[in-house]
């Protein structure tokens, strides 16, 4: 099994997130999402204006993303796009990251058990010989 | 006795940072459960006895053209924030020479329930000129004024309330009630005062149930919920399945389209709410919404969320039947342009181009959007990997 095949990819969002900027966003990261476990962060720091067309388009990265067994995360949340993503009620479905660093971080985090005994199995040293 | 009442209404004790969202004016005109803080003010000067009161309001205070009304008995005179002062120098002296012997002058600012009765016999039994009212070793905007000392209510007037060249002693306020009404969250407080009625003054309209105030024109569809205590303007509408709770006023002529939950928020006349919206903890209108647990202010430009809605119902009408008559054309033209299928850009081009969305700071050049990560991996997109790296 090769686990260091699934890159995080951060993606910093456009300024203005309206219907166009939306759908060269979505072009832009589709690529990514058709791959297989997908694991995508947007950064939404430069955010200012985030609306409807935008909402829907994050949604649609979501649900590309999960059909894949993958995951979208937000980070650097900019007022303007908290504000909105808690008026559409679309905050409680995203997992959100102060940094953008750490909601990368975060995907180590769910490691299927069996990995993460790999993955300790490789960093433990070789057991002396017995004398 | 002739006693009369000068309200003043203007900007100047406006934060910068909330002139954004009050692009209209003071806080003190807008309507909340039914009336401004100004009508408010007026009619509790009114109730007094105090008769008849004169407001002088900054001209680009008005919120919204045809949205202010004012109620009986108050004399309103609108100027312009160059030559507000002196239109209010000049209203005292009307009121001295058409036979005033006091007069009781409130800036809003802030809003409180002063028993007059009390600061005009303090006033009076302490030979004063002039006396300002103080709370909590704050003074207030909130003065009574013998008629007959223009001079004093000049130097007054002309350094903006700030100073007076006579001695100007103070009553200290032992009433209930003063909000600030200087920042968003005031309003919201004001709101929720009102509505639990911790104030004297209470909702327009009527008690439809307890503690649910409605004016008469409130249009609520079926199915809609208004939970206790709440209040619903005149012409306001609340759409199918929208719930208000929570101490929320929806103001007149504002709409709550379906689904929506306002929670503990304010909707300014005029507001139009999205359909499916969580509006919570919030005062919204004029395409902003003023988030007060997360203390912002942001614009909300698009009007399937917040909009604000035209004052006048042909225009409303006019756009519902252009809408209606281009619908098929548009539906028309979005099947023939949408149709095809768009290919799909390859992984390993998508990693090297840069986003047009973001006009070339995206892509395979892009560093990390964190400073932290752009330290550790600049001109790269992939962050990190699986693994012990």
């Amino acid at each position: 099994m090769d686990i260091n095949s699934r890159p995080v990819v951060v993606k910093r969002m456009p300024e203005r997130v309206n219907s166009r900027t939306a759908r060269e966003f979505l072009r832009d990261v589709q690529p990514f999402l058709h791959a297989d476990r997908p694991q995508l962060v947007f950064d939404l720091s430069q955010v200012v204006q985030l609306d409807a067309a935008g909402v829907e388009m994050l949604l649609r990265c979501m649900s590309e993303a999960h059909k894949r067994d993958g995951d979208v995360k937000l980070a650097s949340l900019s007022d303007q796009s908290a504000v909105v993503l808690e008026l559409t009620r679309t905050e409680r479905l995203f997992e959100i990251y102060e940094t953008s660093t750490d909601a990368a971080r975060s995907f180590s985090g769910f490691l299927p058990n069996a990995m993460r005994q790999q993955l300790l199995h490789n960093k433990r040293p070789a057991a002396p010989l017995a004398a | 006795m002739d006693i009369r009442g000068l309200l003043l209404v203007n900007t100047g004790n406006l934060r910068e940072e909330d002139s954004a969202f009050l692009v209209s004016g003071p806080l003190g005109l807008l309507d909340i459960a039914g009336k401004s803080a100004l009508e408010r003010a007026s009619e509790r000067l009114l109730a007094y006895g105090i008769a008849p009161v004169t407001a002088i309001v900054e001209s680009t205070a008005f919120p919204l053209s045809g949205g202010f009304t004012l109620s009986s008995g108050l004399n309103c005179v609108s100027s312009t924030p160059e030559r507000f002062w002196r239109a209010a120098e000049n209203a005292f002296n009307d009121m001295a020479q058409n036979g005033a012997e006091l007069v009781v002058l409130v800036r809003l600012g802030a809003y409180a329930e002063i028993d007059f009765e009390k600061l005009v016999q303090v006033h009076l039994d302490r030979g004063s000129r002039v006396s300002q009212v103080s709370h909590d070793g704050q003074k207030l905007d909130i003065f009574c004024i013998s008629a007959s000392r223009r001079n004093d209510a000049a130097s007054l007037f002309r350094s903006q309330l700030s100073r007076c060249r006579s001695e100007c002693p103070q009553v200290e306020y032992t009433g209930n009630y003063v909000n600030a009404l200087a920042v968003p969250r005031d309003l919201r407080q004001f709101a929720i005062d009102i509505l639990t009625r911790q104030t004297q003054t209470c909702p327009a309209g009527d008690e439809a149930k307890p503690g649910v105030w409605m004016s008469g024109k409130a249009i609520l569809e079926k199915g809609a919920r208004v939970l206790a205590p709440a209040y619903i303007g005149a012409d306001a509408r609340v759409r199918t399945g929208a719930v208000i709770t929570r101490c929320s006023s929806v103001e007149h002529h504002a709409e709550v389209d379906c689904g929506s939950v306002v929670e503990n928020s304010s909707v300014l006349p005029y507001c139009y709410v999205g359909a499916g919206l969580d509006l919570a903890h919030s005062v919204v209108g004029m395409r902003q919404v003023a988030n007060l647990r997360r203390d912002v202010t942001v614009e909300v430009p698009d009007p399937k969320l917040i909009d604000l809605i035209s004052a006048t119902s042909g225009k409303n009408f006019l756009h519902s039947a252009a809408d209606l008559l281009t619908y098929l054309p548009r539906a028309a033209m979005q099947g023939i342009f949408s149709g095809g299928k768009q290919p799909q850009p390859d992984l390993s081009d998508a990693l090297r181009k840069s986003s047009p969305a973001l006009d070339g700071a995206a892509g395979y050049e892009t560093p990390a959007c964190d400073s932290d990560a752009a330290q550790k991996f600049p001109n790269m997109i992939v962050a990190r990997r699986y693994g012990h790296q």
